[in-house]
């Protein structure tokens, strides 16, 4: 079922919808932006899910906007369409505080190349999204800001880390948010929060002026309402940078191309452990629903046996943990009073790890992906749950550094960190809900590279279902 | 390959600049002890020739599957 339906609230339409509507005039940027402020202040004091506010420096912008409109001159793809990010990606001249208390002043001096190229395509800024602490924990809580709240159950978290991206884009305060996932941080809050969220393959997209947290896997991405939104900011941001030599070069795909093919003819892989094991009841229902709906499109279901997870799991959280201890290692010795419980002794636990260690899990990265790809040579993608449970309680989560901290935060993150390691994309969709209301993502992974794939069968899958489009009430 | 004890915990940290106290490495060990063990079975059983750049080669010799 399509989102693109008419409604009298503009900050209801999807991304695509309203960046359209306002090429062709039908909706002004002022209007539009106006229509998200007025949602912001209606959720804002619920959710807790935006850092800062810029209510009046937004307007102006889109009046600008509409003033350039007028006079024939487009911006670009998303010309005057207002959006907000996590509060990591540097913008010159606004304060970027990471979720800490020890960048609470930050002032940035340079732009991160995904934001400054979304900027280049039209955008406008509403303010900044909260989010864990320096991206370090994938509940939504933090210790200094307080948590975020989940849109569809105000008492259950939004994942994390990117906490604000999913609970905002869920209540409909944005049309569509920057995340970045090192464990699960953007698949996370898309599956508790009910939107879609794009893991991308590691070199996809540049990650300079994004606040780093483990160089060898960190990924920048997008949460949306749709898979078309996130194919729409995947081919803007997408594409070789010189700040950021890990970002690979060569053309960018057509991916809102990829969103319109069908998906007959496809086949999909559905793991036979690991993904399917310990899944609360509802969970594996879901699961059991997606395979359905992916069959009536056309898609074959095949069972796949793929390499041992947990070893991937347990290399990842070597990597991780080693390589955040590095970048904070100053603060750590002149600041640790100023990080929260949890996030110092996640910090700290890289504090262990010899550097012997450190580099065999780098040096096994190659031979894992090799078997991984071998093992999924017969498929387009693979389908998984992101994670295990939908939404905890906020309360029943909040394990700060208590001696079952890590194991509670490894439980919740078990299906996405194997992913982070081989450096995989993978697209979280809205794939169901529980009796209780609470949304429910599945995950489709792919091969290196080939977001295509997966937005063509989340699009598919978004065509044929409802779950995307369900509101927050 | 296994777990790191909280005395041994203590040293590594001390040795890095980062000092732990016995609480704190006691945490650290159960905390990130787990990954130790889930990562016992590859520990010390790579092959010499290996880089860990070999993951950019496989990354970007990836195939694809042929289009439909």
């Amino acid at each position: 079922m399509n989102v693109h339906r008419k409604t009298t609230e503009p900050a209801l339409l999807s991304l695509t919808s309203v960046a359209k509507a306002i090429a062709e005039k039908r909706l002004s940027s002022r209007e539009v932006t106006q229509s998200c402020l007025d949602r912001i202040a209606q959720w804002q004091p619920r959710l807790n899910a935006f850092m800062a506010i810029e209510t009046e420096a937004a307007l102006a912008a889109a009046d600008a906007a509409d003033a350039r409109l007028s006079k024939g001159n487009s911006g670009g793809a998303l010309h005057g369409v207002p959006l907000a990010h996590k509060d990591m990606y540097y913008d010159a001249g606004k304060v970027v505080t990471c979720g800490s208390k020890i960048r609470r002043d930050f002032v940035a001096t340079t732009t991160s190349t995904a934001l400054q190229r979304l900027k280049d395509a039209g955008t406008i800024r509403l303010g900044s999204l909260q989010m864990a602490e320096f991206a370090y924990g994938p509940t939504g809580h933090n210790a200094h800001y307080g948590a975020v709240h989940n849109p569809f159950a105000l008492d259950h978290i939004t994942g994390g880390s990117s906490s604000g991206s999913g609970s905002a884009v869920a209540a409909r305060l944005t049309f569509a948010a920057l995340g970045s996932d090192t464990g699960g941080s953007i698949r996370m809050p898309a599956h508790f929060c009910g939107v879609t969220g794009l893991k991308t393959t590691w070199g996809r997209i540049s990650r300079a002026g994004a606040m780093p947290l483990s160089q060898s896997l960190d990924t920048v991405g997008p949460l949306a309402r749709t898979s078309e939104d996130c194919a729409l900011l995947l081919g803007l941001m997408a594409g070789a940078d010189p700040e950021d030599p890990t970002a690979i070069t060569g053309p960018v795909p057509d991916y809102m191309a990829a969103t319109r093919e069908p998906i007959k003819g496809l086949s999909i892989g559905v793991p036979t452990a690991f993904y399917v094991d310990d899944l609360d009841p509802e969970v594996a229902g879901i699961l059991d629903q997606t395979i359905a709906v992916l069959k009536r499109e056309g898609a074959a279901i095949v069972q796949v046996e793929l390499p041992d997870q947990r070893q991937l799991a347990a290399a990842c959280q070597l990597v991780l943990a080693t390589e955040a201890a590095a970048f904070h290692k100053r603060w750590l010795i002149e600041r640790s009073d100023d990080y929260g419980a949890q996030v110092l002794m996640r910090l700290q636990n890289g504090l262990a790890i010899p550097g012997v260690t450190y580099i065999e899990a780098l040096r096994w990265r190659g031979p894992a992906l090799a078997a991984h790809l071998a093992a999924v040579a017969g498929v387009d993608a693979v389908l998984a749950p992101v994670a295990p449970v939908a939404a905890p309680t906020i309360a029943e989560s909040d394990v700060g550094n208590s001696p079952d901290a890590e194991s509670v935060i490894q439980r919740l993150t078990r299906f996405t960190r194997p992913i982070n390691y081989l450096g995989l994309p993978s697209l979280s969709i809205p794939a169901g809900f529980t009796r209780n209301g609470l949304p429910v993502g599945m995950q489709l992974i792919g091969r290196s590279f080939d977001e295509a794939a997966l937005l063509r069968i989340g699009a598919a899958f978004q065509r044929a279902t409802d779950f995307h489009a369900r509101e927050p009430k | 390959m296994t777990r790191p004890t909280q005395k041994e915990i203590k040293a590594i940290a001390d040795v890095a600049g980062v000092p732990a106290s016995a609480d704190d490495a006691a945490r650290i060990a159960n905390s990130i002890g787990p990954a130790f063990e889930g990562f016992a079975a590859v520990g010390g059983t790579l092959p010499f020739d290996l880089e860990p750049a070999s993951f950019l080669l496989v990354q970007a010799a990836t195939p694809r599957k042929a289009a439909k």
